[in-house]
């Protein structure tokens, strides 16, 4: 078993997911707590009109899904400001517009698509040299902006008038979140697939709400629960030889069930 | 810091909540808000606060509220948030705070405001007075020279009410100008320098002493209320 860890593409499987997993653990808890998981989800979907383009002009459509990701996100920031939609409404009209296009984009490519199968389902053992590094430079880009607005992300989840009377740019804030929440959605397509991402996003944070009686704590046990859920999920769908990201998924799933009825019988 | 106030007026669509006010706050006043319920207290504070649009001119120190944020300090009626987020008293004070001289202004405040037992406490279980005191705990970190308090003793008990006013009164002899919403027309009448009746339009605006009376709570309340009649419910 643990001769397959020595494999290089393993080895980048195991960093990228690693790296993934803490940033989707960190952004997940403020995704979470704005109860706006289906803006990722959303965005995930809407995806797909990005990879469809970039098949079909022959851009990586790894890039492309994250520039039409970036714009959608910044889409979805001005309607919700400029209209009276609702927030969920505005995100499934994306959501939908994405999907769509991109169907009718893939209609013109009637070959099999390998980079389709791995967008819907993820693929992270297939993961190039080149594309952990582009994941590392954005991953540590968005690692800075969490580091650096830590404290006032906190504020803007727990309540918005407060940020704004705290001075800060709540506007902006909120912007720079949505296209955060779009880029590393979208970077963690690559392990998970666009059906799965959102589960990463949510479960480690769902458990650690279970467990945490501190802010601190719930960040902390965010972070850990997605690296243990990763690091178990990929094991076992090696050792199973089963799909990484459902497996990843169905690991978290387990985890969170088993945490739900045991801190429920503490209290 | 002067807040005044020109022809101010708020729809929300077609419905009038504020029509045309015109007042001044002087620096170092304290200065209470009264009127029944919907009369556009709060509306009042959420449009000097720009937390609204309105027509009209607010300006804090002949300056836009804008430039006024990092002075100004807010404890809203209600406040909003999830009470399931797992934050802790310490902690959601703490992010409040920018400076070492904010980080010992609240070893004070946690200590006056009788948090200290509270602080690993998380804010999703206080009781509405102990979530009331670290709303206005978290507008005092940062020393404001104006505070506006929207019902802030709302839920504190009685005595505690007390100390409160006293705790504003304190504040404000250290130079700190005073708005506040209030029903509590005794300790109106006590506390504050100038009352703004309000009820959709200003319906009388002086001292407690020319304000408070019998004639214009009437106008005002349309029944009959007074320092001496009020009662809690």
């Amino acid at each position: 078993m643990l001769a397959i860890f020595q494999f290089p593409f393993v080895q980048r499987a195991l960093i990228a997911g690693m790296f993934l997993a803490l940033l989707l653990a960190v952004l997940g808890v403020f995704v979470v707590l704005r109860r706006m998981s289906f803006l990722a989800d959303g965005i995930a979907h809407a995806s797909l009109a990005g990879v469809a383009f970039g098949l079909l002009v022959g851009i990586y459509p790894l890039a492309a899904a994250l520039l039409v990701g970036v714009l959608f996100a910044v889409v979805i920031f001005i309607l919700e400001r400029k209209t009276s939609l609702s927030l969920d409404s505005i995100i499934n009209l994306i959501f939908t517009t994405g999907l769509a296009l991109g169907v009718v984009l893939l209609s013109f490519k009637s070959t099999y698509q390998p980079d389709l199968i791995s967008f819907l389902f993820g693929n992270i053992l297939a993961i190039s040299a080149d594309e952990l590094k582009f994941m590392l430079v954005l991953g540590v880009g968005i690692g800075l902006f969490l580091i650096l607005n830590y404290k006032s992300l906190v504020i803007l989840v727990v309540n918005k008038e407060k940020a704004y009377l705290h001075g800060l740019r709540v506007n902006w804030l909120q912007l720079a979140f949505y296209v955060l929440t779009a880029v590393i959605t979208i970077l963690g397509i690559k392990i998970l697939g666009v059906i799965l991402v959102g589960a990463l996003l949510v479960i480690p944070v769902s458990i650690a709400k279970l467990l945490a009686r501190s802010f601190k704590g719930l960040v902390f046990i965010s972070i850990i629960m997605s690296e243990i859920v990763f690091v178990l999920g990929i094991s076992l769908s090696i050792l199973l030889d089963l799909p990484t990201g459902a497996v990843i998924v169905l690991v978290g799933i387990l985890v969170f069930i088993l945490t739900a009825i045991t801190s429920g019988q503490k209290q | 810091m002067e807040v005044k106030v020109k022809n101010l007026t708020v729809k929300f669509d077609s419905r009038v909540i504020l029509n045309n006010l015109n007042f001044v706050v002087q620096p170092g006043e304290i200065a209470a808000i009264i009127g029944p319920n919907g009369s556009g207290k709060t509306t009042l504070f959420r449009a000097i606060l720009g937390l609204i649009n309105y027509q009209g001119e607010i300006n804090i120190n002949s300056r836009s509220v804008k430039d006024h944020l990092n002075q100004i300090g807010y404890v809203p009626q209600y406040f909003d948030f999830d009470r399931t987020i797992p934050i802790t008293v310490k902690e959601f004070l703490n992010f409040f705070i920018r400076t070492k001289e904010e980080h010992k202004n609240l070893k004070n405040l946690f200590d006056n405001w009788g948090l200290t037992k509270f602080k690993n406490s998380l804010i999703g279980r206080l009781s509405g007075g102990q979530l009331q005191k670290v709303l206005i705990v978290s507008s005092l970190i940062k020393q404001p020279k104006l505070l506006l308090l929207d019902e802030a003793a709302a839920g504190i008990d009685i005595e505690a009410s007390q100390d409160f006013y006293e705790l504003i009164k304190k504040l404000n002899q250290q130079g700190v100008t005073v708005m506040m919403i209030s029903h509590e027309l005794n300790l109106v009448y006590r506390f504050a320098d100038k009352i703004i009746c309000l009820n959709r339009d200003l319906i009388c605006l002086g001292t407690p002493k020319e304000v408070i009376t019998d004639n214009t709570l009437r106008r005002l309340y349309g029944e009959e209320v007074g320092p001496r009649k009020h009662r809690h419910h």
